[in-house]
């Protein structure tokens, strides 16, 4: 698994995006788990991200995924935040975001 | 064919029953102050500080197992509750963590020594400073009495040119229900959060506008009728307007129950208190609003509201 922490600023302060797990991959694509949390440790929230086969190929590593996502997730940040924190709250499941042919999104 | 639950003659002796309801909610208010004050509501990390940390498992775990497995670290007291997961995701509550820096790695990495490494998930840490807790705490409170009071005042200048009194009546009643709903959740040590106190909000709201129906068919009854009695008169409003008080009341009762039972634990808290609220409410505007009235008015001869009614 990559320790990699890519470094994000938001309007909410600094935040940390890392992998929490070893990237799943099979002939579909590859599914991501990701942790946003705050540098100063208060806040930390895990989603997950979906790449479609389509987009990458299967041997990438996940250094580059994430370098690929972070600037994304910089961008959207607000919207991931809130809608991982909402999932987790009261679906208890993790924000599951895909990026296919029709949402390429940072791919 | 019309929707009838209550026949519109019907003539329930409300006002005659009001001394036995009046003993009855000043116990029971009573008994919400001393719970409220010795045992406390069991406040979320909102309003005491502290941090909320959402953990999955692969595997079924329990709550003994995760407070085993924290022990080596030195976090104070934990809370752990299942999640409603079936035994894969649990709450942890810490009120006091020295350095809140690194928690969700410092769990992981503690949990994943039992658990292994990736069958745990640190998937959510909220954390709130103690001086902003704090802070919270003292403004939610400041906005029930905002709010109550100028409830109060509302009403006591919309009915003013029948009685000063109904604005008294609808105050009570609103204190009556705070009282009731946060001894509810004292009862139930629902942990009291911002969307509880939003909640408890909007039962003030709520009870606010049963009363203003009843009260404004007083008003209306005791403009018609000059020379009845103030207990005839509000009595006879009570009746006209149960019908209309059971079908809403009833209506949101019925989607709060189902809000309780499938909203998850997430909203069982705010639901818990829009659900005792409401019924509350509704019982307060008319055994507590009412008696109010009619006790200020008792004071004045027979007749005195119906004229100024008019």
């Amino acid at each position: 698994m990559v320790a990699v922490a890519l470094s994000i600023k938001t309007g909410r302060g600094n935040y940390r995006l890392n992998l929490a797990a070893p990237a799943e991959r099979d002939p579909d694509g590859i599914l991501l788990t990701l942790v946003l949390e705050r540098a100063d440790g208060i806040e930390r929230v895990a989603f997950r991200c979906r790449i479609a086969s389509e987009l990458v190929t299967q041997d990438v590593d996940e250094e580059t995924l994430l370098t690929r996502l972070s600037p994304w997730i910089e961008r959207e940040f607000e919207m991931t935040r809130e809608n991982a924190l909402k999932t987790i709250r009261s679906e208890r499941k993790m924000l599951e975001l895909s990026f296919d042919a029709s949402n390429r999104g940072p791919f | 064919m019309s929707l009838q639950l209550i026949r519109p003659d019907i003539n329930l002796d409300f006002v005659g029953k009001r001394h036995f309801f009046v003993i009855l909610s000043t116990a029971i208010n009573i008994a919400a102050i001393l719970l409220i004050v010795f045992k406390g509501l069991n406040y979320g990390v909102d309003f005491v500080g502290g941090s909320v940390v959402q953990v999955q498992f692969t595997n079924t775990t329990n709550a003994d197992s995760i407070r085993r497995s924290l022990g080596g670290l030195d976090l104070g007291e934990i809370t752990v509750q299942d999640f409603g997961s079936g035994g894969h995701s649990y709450l942890l509550r810490f009120e006091k963590v020295k350095n809140i820096a690194g928690l969700g790695p410092t769990l992981e990495a503690e949990l994943a020594k039992t658990f292994g490494t990736n069958d745990v998930k640190v998937v959510r840490v909220e954390s709130v400073g103690a001086k902003v807790g704090s802070d919270l705490r003292r403004r939610g409170f400041f906005a029930v009495i905002v709010a109550t009071i100028f409830m109060g005042i509302f009403i006591a200048i919309q009915f003013r040119h029948v009685s000063w009194s109904f604005g008294t009546g609808a105050v009570i009643a609103l204190i009556h229900d705070v009282l009731v709903v946060t001894g509810a959740l004292v009862i139930a040590q629902l942990q009291f959060d911002l969307t509880t106190l939003a909640a408890l909000l909007t039962v003030i709201g709520y009870s606010v506008h049963d009363t203003i129906i009843v009260s404004d068919r007083i008003r209306e009854d005791a403009s018609k009728r000059r020379r009845e009695p103030i207990a005839t008169i509000m009595n006879r409003a009570i009746n006209e307007t149960l019908s209309r008080t059971i079908l809403t009341s009833g209506t949101a009762i019925m989607v709060l129950i189902a809000l309780l039972i499938f909203g998850g634990p997430i909203l069982r808290p705010s639901a818990f208190t829009l659900l005792v609220g409401f019924i509350t409410g509704t019982y307060s505007s008319v055994y507590i609003a009412g008696p109010v009235v009619l006790f200020w008015e008792g004071r004045t001869k027979v007749g005195s509201l119906s004229s100024r009614a008019a």
